[in-house]
Parts: C-alpha cells; sequence; structure tokens
C-alpha cells in the first residue's frame, strides 16, 4: 500500500481451545494492516477464520506470537483498551437498548450532548436517522448491521473486525449493504479486517485478501494476483473456477491436452497449467472437444468440455455470443499467458483436473 | 376441535365461577364487611412482603447459580444442572416440615422465606440457565471492544439479555408463593392461604373463606398477567439465533472449590437436609412405621397422580392443539381459560370446589371423582403449555404432505403429528402426576372419607406434632416426587 | 436418543402399574359410603371433630366389639359443624363427635341432631348434656392455661384470662382461635362478662400479638419447647402426655374457681336427622357413654368421664374441684356470634 504504515501487526499467532494442551486452531499467523486499509481474511468454515479476529480483538488467548498495534505490544491489552471496533455475524446488537443507545454505548467517555451529537452524525452516516429510538428487533437484517457498524465505528477505533457481517442477508440486499459498509469505512479512514467465506466477497472490497487454510494464511496479496497467480493448486481452485492442466513446459509453453499453453519464461519441467474459464476459447483452430453441458449465468455462459482423452475443462462465453448445445462437437485453445505451478515430485494432486 | 377445546375451558372456569357466585350470595355487606376489616389489610400485607422478599431471594439466588453454572468451568458441569433443578422435587411444606423437626417452636416470616427461597429458586434458576446457555456471546465480545470490561461487559449486555428470563421466573415464584399453603401454615405465617384455610376450618357459615379465597385469586391472576407480559416481552427480541456462545470462565483452584462448595452447600440445604432430618426422625422415634397404612397412602397418592395425569392429557390435547395450530379470539379465550388454573391456588380450587358440589352435584360431594377434577382445573396448564409446545415443534408443513398423501385430518393427527409430539405431551402429563402427588390444601377439602394421600398423612401428623410417624410419609413423598423430577430435569438439559 | 426413550418407555409403564393399582385402590378405598353401606357390611360415618390421636383406638375398639366399620372424617369440631350445616340434609354423616358442646348446639339449633334414646342421655348428669336429647356430654375438661415452667413459677401465671391482655404478655400466649375450645371458651366470656367486655378482651388479647396456633397440641408443643410462654388449652392434651406430664417443661395453671377461667366444658356426640333411624349409630353413641369408653377417656385421653364409675383422670384435680362457672352448657351454642366477633377483631 502507500507509505501510511503498519496499523496492525500479526506475528507468528498460534492459538487454541481447550487450554495449552487443546489442539490449534490458528498456526503460525502472520497479518499485517495498513492504516486505512480494507483486508479480508478467506477461508471456508472451520479454518480459523473468527478465532483470527478475536484473538486480534483479545477476546481469545494466544498461545504464541504477538499482536501490535502501531509499534506497541498488546499482549497485555485488554479488549475495552485496545481501540478496536468489532462487527460481528448478525450485528449482535444490544437487544435491550435502542438504536441511538447501542451506537452510544462506547461513547462512555463523552459527555451528554457531546454523546448524542456523535450518534446522530453517525447515524446520519449510515443513513439510519429516524431509527434512533427503535428496538433491534424492530430493525431489517440490513439495517441492523448497519447499526452495528455504527456502533463499532463510534469510539473511532483504529481497526474495525468484521465477521461476516453480510452472510445472513438476502443475496439482493448484501451488495448494497456491502457498498455501504465499504464506503463508510473507507470514508472514515478506518483500516478494517473483513472475515468471509465467499471469494467474490473478498475480491470485489479488499485492498488485499489473505486466505486461511487450516489455520495458516496460505496466501496474502491483493485480489488480482490471488486470482491470477495463486500460490498452490488448492488456492486455485479455492478462488476461482480453474481448470488444472499438468503437462511438460519447456520454459515458455506448456503442452496440455488442451494443446500448448504459454507462460511466463521459466524453468522447463513438469508443471501445473491454471487455467481460467476466460481463457478458454471455442470454435477456433485447436484440439477437437465435446459440448457436456452449457450452463446460463446472464452476463456469460461457463461450457463444460471433455476432450479425447478423458480431460474435462470448462469455459466462459459471453452470453451474446452464439450458444454451442450439449452433444455438439467443438474445438478448443487457451490463450494468452497462464499461471503455472511448479510440481513437485511427491505432489498428490492428480495429473490433470477438472474445474474448481 | 374448537367445541372440545370451549367444553374444557368452562370445566376449567367453573370453580371460580361458582366461588364468585357463592360470595356474592352471602350480601354486598358481608362481602364489603369482610373485606374493609383491617385484619383481611393485614393479611394481605403479610402476603404481599413474603411474596417481595421470596421473589427476591429467589431473584439473587437463582441469577447466582445459573451465572455460575453457565460462565465458570466447574467439575462435573452437568451435575450442577441437575442440582439446580431438583429442588423442584421437594415440596415446600416437607422442607418446612423438615425444618420443624429439626428446630421446634420455629416459626414466623424469615424461616418461611428461606424454605420458599429454596423451594422456589429453581423457577429462576432453570430459565435463566436455559437463556444464559443460549445467549449470544457477540454482544458481550462487542461490549469488550467498545472499552467494558469483562464483568461490565456481562453486566450490561449479557445479564439484560436474560433479566426477562428472570423476572418471568420470579413471578412464577410469586404466584407460587402467594398459593402455598403447607409451608407458611406449618411455620405459622398468616398470609392469605393460611387465612382461608382458618376461615374455612373455624368459621361456621365460609363466606369470610370465600371472599379470602377471591382476594387471594385476585393477587394471583395479576402475577399471571404479569408474567405473561414479562415473558411475551422476553421472547420478543430472541430472533436473533446465537451465532458463538460464551465459554466458561478458569477460575484458579481456590476459587473453584469456592463456588463448587457455594453451590453444593445451597444443593445440601434444599435437598439433603430435609431427607437426612426426616431419616433421623424416624430412626429417634424407635417405633416402627405403620407400613400398611403407609403402603395404602403411597398407593393412593400414586393412583391419583396418575389418573389426573390421564384425564388431564385427555383434556389438554384438544385445547394444546386448537392453541398451537389456531389464531383467533376465540381459540385465545379458550386458550387462556384453560390456564385460569396456573392463577388458582389449591385452596381456592379446594374451596370453590366444596361449594360447587355441594351446590350442584351433592352427590359427588367429598368422592374422588371431584378430588381428582380439582387436580384436573389447578393442573390443566401445566399440560396445555407442554401439549402446545410439542404439537408446534411438529412443521406445519409434514402434516400437509401428510394430507397429500391420503391422509384425514385425524388421520395425519395419529400417524404423524401426535406420533412426533407424544414425548412432549407426555412429559406434561408425567409434570402433571407429580404435581398432583405433592398437592395439599384441595386435597385437604376434598378427598373422599377414608382417603389418604401421603401428604394429607403427613399434615395429620404434624397437626398432632407427631414428627417421627410424620417422616416416612414425607421421606416417601421426596422420593415418589424426585423421580420423575430427575427425568424431567434431564430431559430439561439435554434439550 | 436410546436412553431417553427407554427411561420414557420405563416411565410410562410405571404409569399404567399405577394406574392398575388406582383401580384396585379405588375399590378398597371407599369412595362413597352408600356403595359400601349396599354391600351388606354394617358401616357408619363419624365426622370427628376430635383428633384421630385422641379417638381413634376407641373407635377401633368399637368397630372390633361391635363389627361395624367405621369411616371418620376428622377434621376441626367447628370446620366439620361448618360442613354439617352447608351439607344439611345431604351430609354422608351419621354421627358427629364434637370437641366441645357449642358446636353440637349449633348444628342441633339448625335441626340437623335427632333425638337420642333416653338411656343414652340419662347415663349422664343433667348439667353436662343437652336440655333436649339432641346430643350427649360424653367427656368433661378443662380450660387451663399451659405455661412454660421453666420461665414461670405457677403463681406468675394468672388464674384469670382476663388478665392475659395486660402488657406484660403481649406476644408470650399462644392461641387457637379457630379452634372451637378456644370459640367456646370466648362464648363463655360472652354469655358472663357481656358482649361489650368480651370484646375488649379479645381485643386485647389482638393487641398482645398472640401466636396463632392450629390446635391445642401445637400449643402445648410450642409452650414445652419454650417457644411460647402461654398456652390456652385443654387439660387433657397435657395430661395424657405418655411421659409423666408433671415432668414436662409445660405445667398447667388451673383457672380461678368459679371464674370462666375455670370453665368445664364437654366434648359430645349427636346423630344426624338422616340416621335418626341407624341402628349402628344408635350402637356407636351408646357405646361412647358405655363403661369401656368412658374408662378409656378417663386412662389415655385423661379427660373427666361423666359416667359414674369410670375412674378419674391422673395428675390433675377431680372434677368436683375444679369450681367451674355457672354456666348452664346450652347458652354455649352462640357460637356463631362469637365466631363473628373474632373474625371482626381479626383473630381469625
Amino acid at each position: 500500500m502507500t507509505g501510511d504504515g503498519i496499523v496492525l501487526r500479526v506475528r507468528g499467532v498460534s492459538a487454541g481451545y481447550g487450554g495449552r494442551r487443546g489442539p490449534l486452531v490458528l498456526r503460525d499467523v502472520d497479518l499485517d494492516v495498513h492504516a486505512g486499509e480494507f483486508v479480508s481474511v478467506l477461508g471456508v468454515s472451520g479454518s480459523g477464520k473468527t478465532t483470527l479476529l478475536r484473538t486480534v480483538a483479545g477476546l481469545h488467548p494466544v498461545a504464541t506470537g504477538t499482536v501490535e498495534m502501531r509499534g506497541r505490544d498488546l499482549a497485555r491489552v485488554a479488549p475495552q483498551h485496545r481501540g478496536i471496533g468489532l462487527v460481528p455475524q448478525e450485528g449482535a446488537l444490544f437487544g435491550h437498548l435502542t438504536v441511538a443507545r447501542n451506537v452510544g454505548y462506547g461513547l462512555r467517555r463523552l459527555r451528554g450532548p457531546e454523546r448524542a451529537r456523535r450518534v446522530a452524525e453517525l447515524l446520519a452516516r449510515l443513513e439510519l436517522d429516524g431509527l434512533a429510538g427503535r428496538m433491534p428487533h424492530e430493525l431489517s437484517g440490513g439495517q441492523r448491521q448497519r447499526v452495528a457498524l455504527a456502533r463499532a465505528l463510534a469510539p473511532e477505533p483504529a481497526v474495525v473486525l468484521l465477521d461476516e457481517p453480510f452472510a445472513n442477508l438476502d443475496a439482493g440486499l448484501r451488495a448494497a449493504v456491502r457498498a455501504d459498509v465499504v464506503a463508510t469505512l473507507r470514508a472514515a479512514g478506518t483500516a478494517a479486517i473483513l472475515i468471509t467465506h465467499d471469494q467474490d466477497e473478498a475480491f470485489s472490497v479488499s485492498d488485499r485478501v489473505a486466505v486461511l487454510h487450516e489455520g495458516r494464511i496460505v496466501q496474502d496479496d491483493e485480489p488480482e494476483i490471488l486470482y491470477s497467480a495463486p500460490a498452490t493448486e488448492w488456492l486455485a481452485r479455492f478462488v476461482g473456477a480453474a481448470t488444472l492442466l499438468r503437462g511438460e513446459s519447456d520454459g515458455a509453453v506448456v503442452d496440455t491436452p488442451l494443446g500448448p499453453v504459454r507462460h511466463r519464461p521459466g524453468r522447463p519441467g513438469v508443471v501445473t497449467a491454471v487455467v481460467r474459464p476466460e481463457q478458454v476459447r471455442l470454435g477456433e483452430p485447436g484440439v477437437s472437444a465435446l459440448v457436456v453441458a452449457v450452463e446460463f449465468h446472464g452476463h456469460a455462459r461457463l461450457v463444460r468440455l471433455a476432450v479425447a482423452d478423458g480431460t474435462t475443462a470448462t469455459a466462459r462465453v459471453p452470453a451474446d455470443a452464439g450458444a454451442p448445445r450439449p452433444g455438439e462437437a467443438t474445438t478448443v485453445s487457451v490463450t494468452g499467458t497462464v499461471h503455472v505451478l511448479r510440481t513437485g515430485a511427491g505432489s498428490s494432486d492428480r495429473t490433470t483436473v477438472g474445474h474448481g | 376441535m374448537l367445541a372440545a377445546g370451549a367444553a374444557v375451558a368452562v370445566l376449567a372456569a367453573l370453580p371460580l365461577v361458582y366461588l364468585v357466585v357463592r360470595a356474592g350470595q352471602a350480601g354486598g355487606d358481608r362481602v364489603v364487611a369482610v373485606l374493609t376489616r383491617p385484619r383481611t389489610w393485614e393479611l394481605a400485607a403479610n402476603t404481599v412482603l413474603l411474596v417481595a422478599a421470596v421473589c427476591l431471594g429467589c431473584l439473587v439466588l437463582g441469577v447466582t447459580t445459573a451465572v455460575l453454572v453457565v460462565r465458570i468451568r466447574l467439575p462435573a458441569p452437568g451435575l450442577w444442572w441437575v442440582l439446580a433443578s431438583l429442588p423442584l422435587a421437594i415440596p415446600s411444606y416437607i422442607t418446612a416440615f423438615a425444618w420443624l423437626a429439626a428446630w421446634p417452636g420455629l416459626n414466623g416470616f424469615w424461616p418461611v422465606v428461606g424454605v420458599m427461597v429454596l423451594a422456589c429458586t429453581p423457577y429462576v434458576t432453570i430459565p435463566v440457565l436455559a437463556a444464559l446457555r443460549l445467549a449470544d456471546a457477540g454482544p458481550e465480545d462487542v461490549a469488550r471492544t467498545l472499552g467494558r470490561g469483562p464483568v461490565a461487559a456481562f453486566a450490561t449486555v449479557t445479564l439484560p439479555q436474560v433479566l426477562p428470563a428472570a423476572l418471568a421466573g420470579s413471578l412464577l415464584v410469586a404466584l407460587y408463593t402467594l398459593s402455598d399453603f403447607g409451608a407458611i401454615a406449618l411455620l405459622r405465617y398468616q398470609a392469605l392461604t393460611w387465612a382461608v384455610h382458618a376461615s374455612y376450618t373455624g368459621t361456621l357459615d365460609r363466606v369470610t373463606a370465600a371472599v379470602l379465597a377471591l382476594v387471594l385469586t385476585a393477587f394471583a391472576l395479576a402475577m399471571v398477567l404479569a408474567e405473561r407480559r414479562v415473558r411475551r416481552r422476553a421472547t420478543a427480541g430472541r430472533a436473533v439465533v446465537a451465532t458463538r456462545r460464551a465459554d466458561p470462565v478458569s477460575l484458579g483452584p481456590w476459587a473453584t472449590a469456592a463456588t463448587a462448595t457455594g453451590l453444593a452447600a445451597v444443593a445440601a440445604l434444599s435437598l439433603l437436609l430435609p431427607p437426612a432430618v426426616l431419616a433421623s426422625r424416624i430412626l429417634r422415634a424407635g417405633t416402627a412405621p405403620d407400613w400398611v397404612d403407609l403402603a395404602r397412602s403411597a398407593v393412593t397418592t400414586l393412583a391419583l397422580g396418575a389418573v389426573a395425569a390421564a384425564l388431564v392429557v385427555v383434556l389438554a390435547v384438544p385445547v394444546g392443539v386448537l392453541a398451537a395450530r389456531y389464531r383467533g379470539r376465540s381459540v385465545g379465550v379458550v386458550e387462556s381459560l384453560a390456564y385460569l388454573g396456573h392463577g388458582l391456588p389449591g385452596i381456592v380450587v379446594g374451596l370453590a370446589l366444596v361449594f360447587l358440589s355441594l351446590g350442584l352435584l351433592p352427590a359427588l360431594y367429598q368422592t374422588a371423582p371431584v378430588l381428582v377434577f380439582a387436580y384436573a382445573v389447578l393442573f390443566l396448564p401445566k399440560a396445555v403449555g407442554a401439549t402446545r409446545a410439542a404439537v408446534e415443534r411438529v412443521p406445519t408443513s409434514v402434516e400437509e404432505v401428510s394430507r397429500t398423501l391420503g391422509r384425514s385430518a385425524l388421520g395425519t393427527w395419529f400417524a404423524v403429528t401426535g406420533r412426533q409430539a407424544w414425548p412432549g405431551i407426555a412429559a406434561g402429563g408425567l409434570l402433571v402426576a407429580v404435581t398432583t402427588m405433592k398437592e395439599l390444601p384441595a386435597t385437604l377439602m376434598l378427598r373422599p372419607i377414608g382417603l389418604d394421600t401421603l401428604a394429607t398423612d403427613l399434615w395429620q401428623h404434624t397437626s398432632m406434632g407427631a414428627y417421627g410417624a410424620a417422616a416416612p410419609a414425607a421421606l416417601l413423598l421426596v422420593l415418589v416426587a424426585s423421580v420423575p423430577a430427575w427425568f424431567l430435569s434431564e430431559r430439561g438439559r439435554r434439550r | 436418543m436410546s436412553t431417553p426413550r427407554r427411561r420414557l418407555a420405563l416411565l410410562a409403564g410405571a404409569l399404567t402399574a399405577a394406574l392398575a393399582l388406582s383401580a384396585c385402590g379405588g375399590g378398597s378405598t371407599p369412595a362413597a359410603p352408600a356403595t359400601t353401606a349396599a354391600s351388606g357390611d354394617r358401616t357408619l360415618v363419624v365426622y370427628s371433630g376430635r383428633e384421630e390421636a385422641l379417638v381413634g383406638e376407641l373407635i377401633k375398639q368399637f368397630e372390633q366389639t361391635s363389627g361395624i366399620k367405621v369411616e371418620t372424617r376428622y377434621g376441626s369440631t367447628t370446620e366439620l359443624a361448618a360442613q354439617l350445616l352447608e351439607e344439611g340434609d345431604r351430609t354422608p354423616a351419621q354421627v358427629f363427635l364434637s370437641q366441645e358442646s357449642g358446636a353440637l348446639g349449633a348444628v342441633a339449633a339448625a335441626g340437623h341432631l335427632t333425638t337420642l334414646p333416653a338411656d343414652v342421655t340419662s347415663a349422664v348428669p343433667a348439667n353436662y348434656t343437652s336440655k333436649d336429647g339432641s346430643w350427649v356430654g360424653l367427656t368433661g375438661r378443662a380450660r387451663v392455661i399451659a405455661y412454660d415452667s421453666r420461665t414461670y413459677a405457677a403463681d406468675q401465671v394468672p388464674g384469670d384470662i382476663t388478665e392475659l391482655v395486660q402488657p406484660q404478655w403481649k406476644g408470650k400466649i399462644a392461641i387457637a382461635p379457630t379452634n372451637a375450645s378456644f370459640q367456646a371458651h370466648v362464648t363463655a366470656l360472652r354469655v358472663t362478662a357481656g358482649e361489650e367486655a368480651a370484646r375488649a378482651w379479645v381485643q386485647g388479647l389482638k393487641a398482645n400479638e398472640p401466636q396463632i396456633h392450629r390446635n391445642n397440641t401445637a400449643i402445648l408443643e410450642a409452650v414445652n419447647a419454650g417457644t411460647a410462654g402461654l398456652g390456652l388449652i385443654n387439660h387433657y392434651y397435657w395430661a395424657r402426655s405418655e411421659t409423666d406430664p408433671t415432668t414436662l417443661r409445660a405445667q398447667l395453671k388451673f383457672g380461678d374457681p368459679g371464674s370462666v377461667s375455670a370453665l368445664v366444658n364437654v366434648t359430645g356426640a349427636g346423630i344426624l336427622k338422616g340416621a335418626a333411624q341407624s341402628p349402628e349409630a344408635a350402637e356407636f353413641v351408646k357405646f361412647l357413654v358405655s363403661p369401656q369408653a368412658q374408662k378409656y377417656f378417663a386412662e389415655k385421653t385423661a379427660e373427666y368421664p361423666l359416667v359414674a364409675g369410670a375412674g378419674a383422670p391422673k395428675a390433675v384435680p377431680p372434677l368436683d374441684r375444679l369450681g367451674g362457672p355457672d354456666i348452664d352448657l346450652a347458652q354455649l351454642s352462640s357460637v356463631r356470634t362469637t365466631v363473628e366477633m373474632l373474625t371482626q377483631e381479626g383473630l381469625v
């Protein structure tokens, strides 16, 4: 990012449950968050995402490693003194307090009128004016999440932690609330960590995405890089649809069942090419293939293909282009430069795999 | 269905209606005279004072217990759950009796408060335990990040979440304290139930008893309404499902031991002390108890419990199904009437049925059917509540599928709804059986000549000062009542 | 899942068993006296205002000698009198056994008692039984003050109950205002001292914050335990004590002779109108004035037998030395007025 400096630095953090001897849920996690940065932690359920977040907030004990805030070790700092905001799943509003009192909860230090002004300001910013007197159970899901964010932002924390805050919203509502939340955080210049299992969500709003897998950060990069240059086969499939093709590379071109595919120059040898559906072309000179199935997705179609040796692949075709039908024969080729993974001798991945 | 429900509702309301009629027959002057005499006010004040003290005690003890059990890491966590709900198996009058046997001459306000608090605390502990366990830890986490320490976060965020449950529980406590007769009479505290009984046994025309019973009923119904209102508010904001439950806190070994000891001490006081005193009274009495009499009373008690439970379940099913599956004014009225017994102290129903049976069906006066009917009126709400909850848990979609597969409405009930709901309904019946077996005041007034239950046995022996002779019945009563209570608490814990 | 289900099944089984038992129980426990009477056995229904501890054994003796099965409903005398008044002709009761004469008088006045055979009523001195033969006196008993002998010497205890309203007895007195014997005592006070004086005494007693007990036994227990200083009871609750009563912590003060405090009242029995033709009822009442029963009362319950030659209770002065006030027992039947007074003044 820019040279704003690191707000939050997580180094070598391990954490677990059930005391010292219990199983570890986080192993040796490193994570940096710069000022004003929006970082997503992406992982499947059970990957340790929420534990990481609670560890950062000071709500879960660290087994080893450090959490620093602007250079200050937080090991002995209680959650209430860390200056880290939290928006849990479902918002976790205080059910017995009105919206205004929820938002004002963290403003004990402010005097009455000041507090009221700050609460009003936050409610206005999140377009919640008029709801100040409502009780949480009288709010819609989206309103609830916005109140939760307003509450977290009220004491002006350096970092806000968002724990799958949009997971339980309707699909249509989700994008809108997400956009509001991100805009608000950006406007406030507050750094944020978003926990999510939804890779679209992570990619669409984040400056950086850290993928957590079985308690470890397996890659931490900008979304574009993560998508185009995943570090492992697992990641390649996790962050988007992919056809993984194993083949012999001469250092610039790898020979695959879909024909020769260009990649960035490197050492020759056996590699796995990560082919995204948008890189697969139909109807142009190439290997002959059979259309197995066609899925319509509005803006595009996904075409499932099989080539002679049994390899399957997925191609993305613009929706306005003529659609092939299942059972038709076609030709398939790969365009552009693909990402390749060096395959170690002991790799257990299958030679060719379908789509992610 | 509505007709059956309405019939049940009318039956449930009958005693109270007749009591009003009966008090009215005495003439307005008599009623006003009883109402305006200072003594009535004195009794009401005594009652209110007692209820307030017991509620406060139960609230403090119950919430504390629940918080410790849920939020502190203790050895054998399941045990504390069971211990917290088991005192329900020991009727308050047994505790009172045990205390009297241990400290003869004990009487008055504080002993009654002590007995009632120990007996009634589970009504607060159990719902608070459940609420705490189900409570979302999210708000507490947020409160921590918003500048509150662990205790402050718990107190300002989680405690208010469970407070409605605690409040509703303590209103139940209020209701039971208001209705309690045995402990209050044994410890000679002059509350309204005692006064109803005193004027029933000690005056010639029973108008005073009827009017005092109505005063008592007014108080009790007020509690029921308040409890309903609080409970509704308690469940209003419950739409949110807990995303994370709070982990119990590990204290040091000494603090853990102290906590466990404190909890164990309360449990011992309410669970162990009474049976221990009773057992020692039996041993000290030297003479062998009258086993034949005891066995007869035990069989009678069991039989009454079983018959009452069977009848109540039969009556409760139409009302419970109606309440679970249909909305509307008439259904609401039927359900409310069926719940009336919840707000009628046993002594009131007893008195009302003495009047009712003598006035309308003299042939049935002091026969087992009238006694069982009294139990039905008193305990119908328990079974209706259980039935309603059990039926509500069966999704209507399952019934709809059954209908589309060619079953009639009734056939669907037997093949699907009833099959899935029956454990809940049976549990309700069990609860009715236990409560029936413990019932004292209505049984005293309505039992047929020569019919003794364990409770009336106990009562008679204590009125003769024969603690040793009464102890076996008391012990048996605890035993009989604790088996299903254990079962119910196990069920509650598993849920 | 399997364990709770099995447990449920077990419980269901237990309930079924209990139901089955209830069927047997219902048969052996008489639900309605009419059905058992029809079975050919000779039965009798007694309402006993006297405690089972006092008369239970006597009733068993009667059952053995007569072969009649007695079903007894125990309760307080006033409660049962009220019940008889409420039940009227529909009562299942055949004989009413009362702790004192007033309740019998009240039930008789309402016309619910039949006239007893002359050989029954004549067995007892005329001043201890009803004038019209509607009930018969069985035993005499004195009203006494039981006192805690560790706190008070005999001469400190008032021989006159009117002194109990003095402030020094505040909180020290135990009474049983719902008990018929206490009520009869107040009736006697009303009869001898007049309504106003009696009301003043009741008010004074109430103002002295007395301990309210269920019955005489409870009062005696309290005095004997030292939790009450004085208690108004009938003499036999003390005198029948299995250990030598003179060694008890509670001791008795008999009322000053001639004063209302020395009231001698009687326990009695009457036959209900509906049982006028019942040989069982007649046999039972006749048994109660028989030497066997009278001796039982003298020896077992320490009451004063009213039939000559049945002996006398131990540890108490003889009946003729008690010096009871000159009151006609028939005058004590205005229980209703007494109860109204006690209700108004807040002792009930």
